[in-house]
């Protein structure tokens, strides 16, 4: 009986035991590393260093924490790790203090100040200053918990589960929280174990259309005669999304793994990870991944022991938001122009140099090793039956909490806007949520109990896409909104088929129009069709997706789109060529000059009882006046249509 | 081989064989302006080949003939978007058909008599490039406002010589055929060929004056 | 513009026309070998589009058919404080389009082109990736977030003055020398 369960395998029991050893290895030394870790009594700060972290600061906060450190002779180990995934916390940090008798304690937006402070006072003194904490990391009886603050509490984190506990410069880090534990195992197993289990788990692609990966890998399988290669996409260029960039460089190796995974499954014994090259700091990170992994045996020639070979390598991709296609990407690598070609072909059955392709996006790749780790049922406890596991969303723009939020699939947008991120700040109205980027689109109010899943999205006209959700306020115009992605994907358009490089130039010509008050009768019907045709005829997906934006939003908004041609008013009073800021007299305070200093182009004046004016002439619309105005006055206002604007004529001296 | 109905025309064809070849191989014109015969993998760029199949449209260079296939021509979401493809391609054309050396030779207008349409991008903003003429070339000039980058110069110059002299240049809106400087040392000669002049939909090529052919 | 490669360019180039030799002459290495001289050189001149035909034996239109392609490579020298605007879609929302018109205003050029000094270059980016602190302009390597119109002045005047500074220690140590 024994023995017929191991016919199919390729390996023999042998070999097993060599992995088995090789691994074991490997992983008890991980584990002595980390006890060695956790048994050291000093303190222990945990900083976030990514792209984000550092664009806020953590450098600063790192260099202030050592040098206190060391002037008052304090002992601690400083942590480097990736991003946890709230922004609006940077620059973070989590100190583990166990001698005060403090659990760890997440501390928000700590500045270099801050750190010397929290130095001085928590480290030496014991004090860890409860007016400055988020929350503790775990449960306790002193202090409040951050997990019972929904932004934490109703994430469910299946990918990004170690981003920010870890060192994504340790491999052995990683390893000891079990990971390459799935490679492991199915290294021992025959390729098809791992199809069977990814095939199982009802996986979906999270680069955008949601195609079944398992399907993807078994297209591949099929093309025996070729010569296989397997690529992770990390050409990440939607303006908003950046979960793939953080997971790169939070958490390297699992991504790493899961690429190892896809390669084991299909039979290839080349990788590639294609990053854009504006992201330095994760092809760093993954440089370094691959060169640790190399040395340990786990990637390269005779893994673990087992036969199989794996070849990693980096390819940076070098800014063209087209490329995120994947006969584009090839075309790049290649060396050549990103212009998409018809498929099929499909690259598994002709991709990279003739060779059979599988390209998947890196929140995929990442879902793989928990899917062999656990078994393929119990990913599909998490999510809806058709889009089971989970989905990521960098979640910016008028929201008090933004940042990467990993929830399960299924969830709705009201959860997800005002439960965990915390609603619209200001106490301004909600007004959509973009979703899916450049190829989304924009849903209204009426669709916040919608779940998040890749059809009920695609079924109300917007789509998972790359998972950018921008909030947009009451002030958001929505005219404005579908102009900036018509500007972006115009300007990424590759320039191949005709729909989409002149199609869209025309479409984004037509909104200008419309936000500087030059809206003609029957723009809208131009809108409606010319969008509806480039969606219908052109070639690849940038092309058919580039009009939604315009579609949705033209859907749920058209009143706005009328007002703009028909009134030349903006109802937002956001499109600066149709709208004025105007100081209200009765509120403006004499004396005060807080506008004055800050305008850029010096366009408020004093009147001449000493009150503000503002020359709508010189004004570009910037706003600042606005910002500094005290709140106490509260004197500028901002209308549509602009003529509104109650007219302040400036003193003739001044003139002068 | 095997049959497919176009319209009401039963065609018989190589299994496999490429449709929009098929077609006009029949007799049955189907607009179109980057389709190259026997190409293996159909450029695509042009979008107005298309033709119904299943209810959907379907750019006819990228199917291939299979027994029994049902292809309809003149549908209304077919000229629909056949039509505003050439309207697309009109608004960034500079119309002198006059003076134009391409005059009744020209794709652009054969492709507007088929359609029944003017030769007038209606509706839309004429948009020219400025200048219009590339002469980046050593010894051709490329009018980049009668150009309908439909990509043929490139392929043809490719398939003749391995590389292609000229290529596209820059991208989405702004894209061009460009043939830009060789190295100094290795200064191009000029061979004769003129595939490229020839293939040319819209005579957008000519030889600079001086060089001849 | 026509470029006029500086002395200091010039060097480079023939640097980077060595290190050219250590690639495989393969047309898969165009990019990355676009992208090694981009790192070093910032911009990419008619010389070196000529010189890396010659070296991969492919014509120089073929070169810059690709290096046109892409947003990483640039054709003119950038300034020595390249500022970079942030529009993606968070700063977008939050007004970066501002921002970067105030840079535009302060400086006296437009996006895409360097001061005639070459002190200042300005560049608009499509998402650098720090959302949450939109709006975001990145100077040299450093991100500011959170900017607003009125920190566009003092950003410029900082690099001015420390160049002035630097100006003034320079001539101090030259007349000490003397």
């Amino acid at each position: 009986m024994k023995k017929q369960k191991e016919k199919g395998k390729k390996l023999n029991p042998i070999d097993n035991k060599i992995i088995d050893e090789k691994f074991g290895a490997i992983f008890a030394e991980a584990q002595r590393r980390k006890k060695e870790r956790q048994n050291n009594s000093i303190p222990k700060i945990h900083i976030g260093l990514s792209t984000c972290g550092i664009a806020a600061g953590a450098m600063e906060t790192k260099t202030a924490f050592e040098e206190t450190l060391s002037q008052r002779g304090i002992e601690a180990q400083i942590h480097c790790v990736g991003c946890i995934g709230h922004c609006y916390a940077e620059p973070w940090v989590i100190i583990e203090n166990s001698e005060s008798g403090f659990p760890p304690i997440f501390y928000p937006q700590v500045t270099a100040g801050k750190a010397k402070m929290l130095t001085k006072l928590y480290l030496e003194e014991g004090d860890p200053r409860l007016e400055h904490i988020l929350g503790a990391m775990e449960e306790n009886e002193m202090i409040p918990s951050v997990w019972e603050f929904s932004r934490f509490s109703k994430e469910k984190r299946i990918v990004m589960d170690l981003c920010g506990k870890i060192d994504p410069d340790d491999i052995n880090e990683y390893i000891a929280e079990d990971g390459y534990s799935s490679w492991a195992k199915a290294l021992k197993s025959p390729p098809d174990e791992v199809l069977k289990q990814v095939l199982g788990s009802g996986l979906r692609g999270r680069g955008g259309a949601g195609f079944l990966t398992g399907k993807k890998w078994e297209l591949a399988l099929k093309q025996t005669h070729l010569e296989k290669i397997v690529i992770c996409n990390a050409d990440e260029g939607d303006p908003g999304a950046y979960m793939d960039r953080t997971i790169l460089e939070s958490n390297p190796h699992q991504v790493l793994e899961g690429l190892a995974l896809c390669a084991y499954a299909i039979g290839a014994h080349k990788a590639l990870f294609y990053v854009r090259a504006e992201y330095p700091l994760a092809v760093k990170t993954i440089q370094n991944a691959i060169s640790q992994a190399m040395e340990s045996g786990i990637i390269g020639k005779d893994i673990l022991g087992s036969g199989f070979d794996l070849e990693m390598d980096v390819f940076q991709g070098s800014g063209a938001f087209v490329c995120g296609e994947e006969t584009a990407l090839i075309l790049s690598m290649e060396g050549s122009r990103g212009m998409p070609y018809h498929r099929p072909p499909y690259p598994a059955e002709r991709g990279f140099q003739g060779l059979s392709t599988v390209i998947n996006n890196v929140k995929t790749l990442a879902a793989v090793p928990p899917i062999l780790k656990n078994g393929a049922s119990w990913y599909r406890q998490t999510g809806t039956p058709e889009s089971p596991g989970t989905a990521i969303f960098s979640v910016v723009g008028n929201v008090t909490h933004p940042g990467l939020v990993e929830i399960p699939m299924g969830v709705t947008l009201r959860t997800l806007i005002f439960d965990i991120c915390g609603g619209i700040p200001d106490k301004k109205k909600f007004k959509a949520a973009q979703i899916g980027g450049p190829s989304g689109g924009c849903l209204p109010e009426e669709f916040l109990d919608t779940p998040i899943d890749f059809d009920s999205l695609i079924e109300a006209g917007a789509m998972m896409g790359s998972g950018g959700m921008v909030v947009l306020d009451e002030d958001t115009c929505m005219v404005d909104v579908a102009k900036y992605f018509l500007d972006f994907t115009q300007k990424e358009s590759c320039g191949k088929c005709t729909f989409c490089r002149i199609g869209t130039w025309h479409l984004l010509s037509i909104l200008q129009r419309l936000t500087i008050g030059e809206g003609q009768e029957g723009d809208i019907e131009k809108l409606e069709q010319l969008s509806h045709d480039i969606k219908n005829g052109s070639l690849c997906g940038l092309g058919k997706t580039a009009p939604n934006p315009v579609l949705t939003s033209l859907k749920y908004f058209r009143e706005e789109y009328e007002a703009h041609i028909k009134e030349g008013c903006c109802p937002a009073a956001s499109c600066r060529a149709l709208s004025a800021y105007y100081i209200d007299l009765d509120k403006c305070a004499r004396g005060c000059d807080a506008c004055v200093g800050c305008c850029p182009v010096d366009a408020v004046f004093t009147t001449s009882n000493r009150k503000k004016g503002i020359d709508q002439q010189l004004c570009v619309k910037c706003g600042e006046c606005k910002v500094h105005c005290p709140p106490d006055y509260n004197a500028i206002f901002r209308i549509s249509p602009a003529h509104l604007a109650p007219i302040i004529e400036r003193p003739k001296e001044e003139n002068q | 081989m095997v049959q497919i109905l176009v319209d009401n025309n039963i065609i018989e064809a190589e299994n496999g064989a490429n449709l929009l070849q098929t077609c006009l191989e029949n007799g049955i014109y189907i607009p179109n302006l980057c389709y190259l015969n026997d190409s293996q993998e159909p450029f695509a760029a042009c979008r107005l080949c298309f033709v119904e199949i299943d209810g959907h449209p379907v750019a006819a260079c990228t199917q291939k003939v299979s027994e029994g296939l049902q292809v309809q021509t003149d549908t209304s979401a077919v000229r629909s978007l056949q039509k505003t493809a050439f309207r697309l391609l009109l608004s960034v054309h500079e119309i002198k058909c006059k003076e134009c050396s391409a005059n009744k030779r020209c794709d652009l207008q054969r492709i507007a008599k088929f359609l029944k349409v003017g030769l007038k991008p209606k509706g839309l903003e004429i948009r020219l490039k400025d200048p219009g003429l590339d002469s980046g070339h050593p010894y051709l000039i490329v009018d980049q406002n009668r150009c309908v980058l439909c990509g043929k110069c490139v392929q043809v110059c490719l398939q003749k010589h391995g590389h292609s002299y000229l290529t596209f240049a820059k991208r989405g809106f702004d894209t061009v055929i460009s043939g830009y400087i060789e190295p100094d040392d290795i200064p191009l000669t000029f061979s004769g060929c003129t595939l490229c002049i020839d293939i040319c939909p819209v005579m957008a090529i000519s030889l600079k004056e001086g060089i001849k052919s | 513009m026509d470029v006029i490669l500086t002395s200091e360019d010039k060097v480079i180039i023939e640097k980077l026309g060595s290190r050219l030799t250590q690639c495989e002459k393969v047309k898969t290495n165009l990019i990355p070998i676009l992208q090694m001289i981009q790192e070093e050189l910032k911009y990419l001149p008619p010389e070196v589009i000529k010189m890396v035909a010659k070296y991969l034996e492919i014509p120089g239109s073929e070169v810059y058919g690709v290096a046109t392609f892409y947003n990483q490579f640039k054709f003119n020298p950038p300034g020595k404080n390249p500022i970079k605007v942030c529009l993606g879609t968070a700063c977008h929302v939050r007004a970066g389009d501002i921002i970067l018109e105030n840079f535009e205003r302060k400086l006296g050029i437009s996006e895409g082109q360097t001061t005639e000094d070459r002190e200042f270059s300005i560049e608009r980016v499509a998402c650098v990736g720090c959302c949450a602190l939109a709006p975001v302009a990145i100077m040299g390597d450093t991100v500011h977030g959170h900017m607003a119109p009125s920190k566009v002045e003092g950003l410029i005047l900082r690099v001015q003055v420390e160049h002035e500074k630097a100006e003034r220690e320079r001539q101090k140590i030259e007349s000490d020398r003397q």
